[in-house]
């Protein structure tokens, strides 16, 4: 074998992969109890009146035998870690590695939230501090840590939206103006925030159509919902002419801060005339999606929305940081707890990592990493709208169609490439989407890895070589599975 | 910055490639108006990784936290054992840094460790089927409420006054802004009359919640609930704040819950100041389609063999927009994976044993108690209600009992506004020993 | 792709067969294709009255979901179990064992119906 080995392009790859039965399939008996602590004494005689009468059958492995399951299990999954993970609109980033040892420092991990406030004052110094900086970030100085994710944020921010218009006395106002690229999430929102949605047509350029905002825009209408840049990447450069028609309309600009990786540090959206932005700690500052979760999405807002803020709020009063659990004009808890600590810890060390000096950078690179992809792969693949990109670009399967190949078909063939596909069929606004966010910690060489790897997919579709993409992926632990079976007989749990 | 992989070399090699000078050329689209200064944004210096850790050491060196003092604190965050194995499962890369399973070809571990949860949660909670969970317990318990108004095409919601405070206000925020109405039953102090629930059901019901075991501990049967409610043609929907419980006393789908939802929390997952926990959303299979949040399901790949995938889909907010059956996207993923870790390192006998522990530990301190002060009366799991005889008692021993490195309960009104300031609410776990007893019931001594 | 004779359609792709005061409701062969593989179908309560143009059942695929409206007005009176273990009936029959409802028609009330000609015509612009 020689030293460089050049018979590898791509890194994906055949490798020892262990087929493990389902947790219930192991079949021995349980083994000797894990070994705990506590008080081996009696019960109550009026709860044993209550004993369950025939045991949950959740089998127990041996720590040996749990490890390797797990372990086994976790090699089939491809993240961050792994490799490059470019899904449009979710910004998978690296998570930083210290980040996870600051959570875990005792005094952040194993504490109360209602254990007396004077011994909590570090983590609330903490999440003081972290309102300040997004605040300061998003141009929108007020700010709740409490939503549980981005979808959360979403209604929290509609719900003071409403709270806002009712003290004004407009309580019809109850229209949502969404753009058809919104995330699904928008409209959803909305609904279960008590209000109903209008969709808006994108314009030709698949940005916001000014003359489609003037149509609809009324008395009833209480917010226009917008991602900026929108979820083809690109930028909505009339933001100032859109936040003041919607003022002027007397509704609120609501913003879905999903895409801020391509401001951060750059821009504003409160500068722009957002009223109110929710932030994907998760995305933007790099908190780790952990196969689905948990998220944080906390809500920026201006001073005209700040009464409304969710409660408990974490406020200062000398040198004392506490939470305050009541405020008339609130619009309430919409969590039972202060927020999702452990992923706003992370967000913060995120921050401090970069701080003032640095933040910038990550925008900048993440715009110039996808302007890079974009640039590289626009002679190959259809790009439906024309001009810079911000964070992620959007390109389409039409000119692969004509040889009978589709973005799924180019999504799973960039898995046996070593590649995690990039978001697919969204936004809806084009057809056959795919949407590439590389993010800012994406090296070039994997940038050109990435690109040279659709560039062969658009290739084989040329050379008519369409059987093997058709068939993609072959490589991994799993082909494609069957997903109209899952959803025609629904098997949720293992049968006892 | 070493989070960025480029050097000035190469971010001018691809600019070139682009066909741009410079990088604020890329931003050309951004109004200048709105461009800001580099680095004039007031945030604190970039840290060094080393200077990032002494930061977040200092803050959390001023907190007192479970490896130096014990803890009688409950109300919906416990603190349970942890084995050192399930934090070293989710901070394995592949778990930790992976996307939701959207590809199921290269998630088959996240896939089958939630199919996994999904199974033990079931067995659990006795119920059919549990989605890949919700945020936590206050926000299950309102998208419970919003599921059984869509299974019965009804509207109103009945709520006991012994749920949770915070399960009950934050279900009553998000109810409040739809139709329908939303009627909360005062129990009385710490009550458990059942009665007074089932009397405010009516024709127009969807659903009544209850907690089981209760905000304040109490444990008592649901059968009374469950006849009123096939009655009413109402859902029975059972929350719960402690889990563990389900390994020793009846479950909520025993008791007939046609929704049961909670906090996963005390399933090896740290108290970590309220957050990140576990929400977990059960139901019965027949209203299987109406349930909010991913849902992992069985299925076989094109080679035959078995695998998961995410399924049912089409109720969510990416599929069905302004009709889905709830806004949630991002869920706790990451805590399932946790959560499964634990149980199966603890199988039937050792969840047993966290629950038997937790219940004795109560159990041999509500036994011995002063006079001077009083438990709440009925059957209780690992949670009660202790009652001074004034504020000013209650509070000298939580100062003292603080002083030794214990925290000795939660004052009842700072979760439940309506208490009398002289209540105290305590939890106990396996964590707590039969030291940690003797030295409670000696601190009592001071709240005479 | 069919359309049968003797059938009336709307423009939201449903197919009516009127028998007497009795009508019977499905998607046509267009609508199935379009949705792809059939994995659900939301089946309407027996008894439930609607009125013409009513959402009264969902048809969901994999990826995509559809709302289906009555093409004349009466009261439910017989729906398609059948379809509750096997909704693929709708891909494979979808004007025979995949219909969806039959209901009694209680007054003149109806959308715009087509012939088959009219839809195929239809279908085509």
């Amino acid at each position: 074998m020689s030293i460089s080995d050049t018979t590898f392009k791509y890194s994906g790859t055949v490798g020892m992969q262990h087929e493990e039965p389902v947790l219930f399939e192991h079949a021995h008996e349980a083994p000797e109890s894990i070994n705990l602590p506590g008080v081996d004494g009696d019960i109550s005689p009026e709860l044993s009146a209550f004993a369950r009468k025939t045991p949950a059958s959740i089998p127990g492995l041996s720590e040996p035998e749990a490890v390797r399951h797990f372990v086994r299990l976790s090699q089939w999954n491809h993240g961050i870690e792994t490799g490059f993970y470019p899904l449009g609109s979710c910004t998978m980033k690296y998570n930083p590695r210290v980040n996870e040892q600051v959570v875990r420092l005792p005094g952040l991990a194993h504490i109360h939230p209602d254990q007396p406030e004077e011994t909590t004052q570090g983590v609330l110094e903490l999440m003081y501090e972290l309102q300040g900086w997004l605040g300061e970030i998003s141009g929108l100085p007020y700010v709740t840590l409490q939503p549980a994710a981005g979808a959360h944020g979403e209604l929290v921010g509609l719900m003071m939206i409403r709270a806002a218009l009712d003290a004004r006395g407009q309580q019809h106002r109850r229209k949502v103006l969404v753009p058809d690229s919104a995330h699904g999430t928008n409209p959803a929102s909305a609904t279960l925030c008590g209000m109903h949605t209008v969709e808006l047509k994108s314009g030709a350029d698949g940005r916001i159509d000014l003359e489609e905002l003037k149509r609809h825009l009324d008395d009833e209408t209480a917010a226009l919902m917008m991602t900026n840049p929108n979820t083809a990447g690109a930028f909505e450069s009339d933001i100032k002419e859109i936040c003041r028609l919607v003022h002027e309309a007397g509704a609120l600009v609501y913003g879905d801060g999903a895409n801020l990786n391509a401001l951060v540090g750059v821009a504003r959206p409160g500068d722009m005339g957002i009223d109110c932005l929710h932030i994907n700690v998760h995305k933007t500052f790099s908190t780790p999606h952990g196969g689905g979760g948990p998220g944080g999405g906390p809500v920026a807002v201006n001073e005209a929305l700040a009464p409304y803020l969710p409660v408990p709020r974490i406020e200062k009063h000398g040198d004392t940081y506490s939470l305050v659990h009541s405020c008339e004009t609130s619009v309430g808890p919409v969590l039972g707890a202060p927020g999702q600590i452990g992923v706003l810890l992370r967000a913060s060390a995120y921050i401090a990592a970069f701080g003032r000096q640095h933040l910038h950078r990550i925008a900048e690179d993440a715009v110039l990493n996808a302007n890079y992809v974009l640039n590289r792969l626009k002679g190959r693949y259809h790009v439906p709208f024309d001009g810079l990109c911000k964070h992620e670009c959007l390109l389409t399967d039409e000119w692969q169609e004509k040889h009978g190949v589709k973005t799924i078909d180019i999504a799973k063939r960039l898995i046996d490439l070593g590649f995690h596909p990039m978001t697919v069929y969204f936004p809806l606004i084009v057809h056959g989407a795919m949407l590439i966010e590389p993010t800012e910690t994406e090296s070039r060489e994997t940038l050109d890895a990435f690109c040279d790897a659709m560039i062969d997919i658009a290739d084989a579709c040329e050379a008519g070589d369409t059987a093997m993409l058709h068939d993609a992926p072959l490589k991994p632990f799993r082909r494609r599975l069957d997903e109209t079976q899952a959803a025609r007989k629904p098997v949720l749990v293992w049968p006892k | 910055m070493r989070f960025l992989p480029h050097t000035d070399s190469d971010r001018q090699a691809m600019l070139e490639s682009i066909g741009v000078a410079a990088i604020r050329d890329l931003f050309a689209d951004i109004p200048a108006e709105f461009h800001i200064e580099q680095g004039s944004l007031a945030l604190g210096d970039a840290l060094s990784e080393a200077a990032i850790m002494r930061k977040f050491t200092r803050a959390a060196d001023k907190n007192r936290n479970a490896t130096n003092t014990r803890y009688f604190l409950g109300g919906g965050t416990y603190h349970h054992f942890v084995p050192a194995v399930v934090d070293y499962i989710i901070s394995r890369g592949e778990f930790l840094t992976a996307y939701t399973p959207y590809q199921p070809e290269i998630s088959q571990g996240t896939l089958q460790a939630l199919f996994e949860f999904q199974t033990m949660i079931a067995r659990l909670t006795g119920m059919d089927v549990s989605n890949a969970s919700m945020y936590e317990a206050a926000t299950a318990t309102a998208e419970a409420a919003l599921m059984a108004r869509r299974v019965t095409r009804k509207s109103r919601v009945v709520m006991a006054g012994s749920v949770n405070p915070r399960y009950r206000a934050v279900t009553a925020n998000y109810l409040s802004r739809l139709d329908g109405d939303y009627v909360e039953v005062d129990m009385g102090c710490f009550g458990t009359d059942l009665d007074r629930v089932i009397g405010a059901i009516d024709a127009s019901t969807a659903c009544v919640i209850v907690q089981y075991p209760d905000f304040y501990g109490s444990v008592y049967d649901l059968a009374p609930l469950r006849a009123a409610c096939d009655a009413a043609k109402c859902l029975m929907v059972v929350a719960f704040s402690d889990i563990s419980a389900f390994a020793l006393i009846e479950s909520p789908g025993a008791l007939g819950a046609d929704i049961a939802v909670g906090s996963g929390q005390s399933l090896g997952i740290p108290m970590g100041f309220g957050g990140p926990h576990l929400g977990l959303f059960t139901c019965k299979q027949q209203y299987m389609r109406q349930m909010p949040g991913r849902v992992c399901g069985l299925t076989t790949d094109a080679g035959g063999k078995r695998g998961f995938v995410l399924t049912l889909s089409t109720r969510e907010q990416h599929i069905r927009r302004e009709k889905a059956t709830s806004n949630i996207c991002s869920n706790q993923g990451l805590m399932c994976t946790a959560a499964v870790t634990y149980m199966a390192l603890m199988g039937d006998e050792g969840l047993n044993t966290v629950a038997r522990h937790s219940a004795a530990a109560l159990q041999s301190l509500v036994a011995r108690l002063p006079a001077h002060v009083r438990a709440a009366q009925g059957a209780r799991y690992n949670e009660t209600v202790l009652s001074f005889a004034d504020s000013a008692a209650r509070d000298r021993f939580l100062a003292a009992a603080k002083e030794r490195a214990l925290f000795a309960g939660i004052p009842l009104e700072q979760i439940d506004a309506a208490a009398e300031p002289r209540h105290l609410l305590i939890a106990t776990t396996e964590m707590v020993e039969a030291d940690d007893i003797n030295d409670y019931l000696d601190l009592l001594e001071v709240a005479k | 792709m069919t359309i049968p004779a003797g059938l009336k359609y709307t423009k939201e792709h449903e197919w009516v067969r009127i028998d007497g005061d009795t009508a019977t409701f499905g998607i046509t062969d267009h609508a199935q294709e379009a949705l792809g593989d059939i994995v659900f179908v939301e089946l309407p309560e027996v008894g439930r009255v609607l009125t013409a143009g009513e959402a009264y059942a969902v048809v969901e695929s994999v990826k995509a979901v559809s709302d289906v409206y009555a093409p004349v007005g009466g009261e439910v009176i017989e729906v398609n179990d059948l379809l509750d273990g096997e909704p693929e009936n709708v891909n494979s029959d979808a004007y025979g064992a995949g219909w969806i409802a039959r209901v009694k028609i209680t007054a003149d009330d109806s959308v715009e119906l087509m012939s088959d000609d009219e839809y195929n015509t239809f279908l085509e612009e």
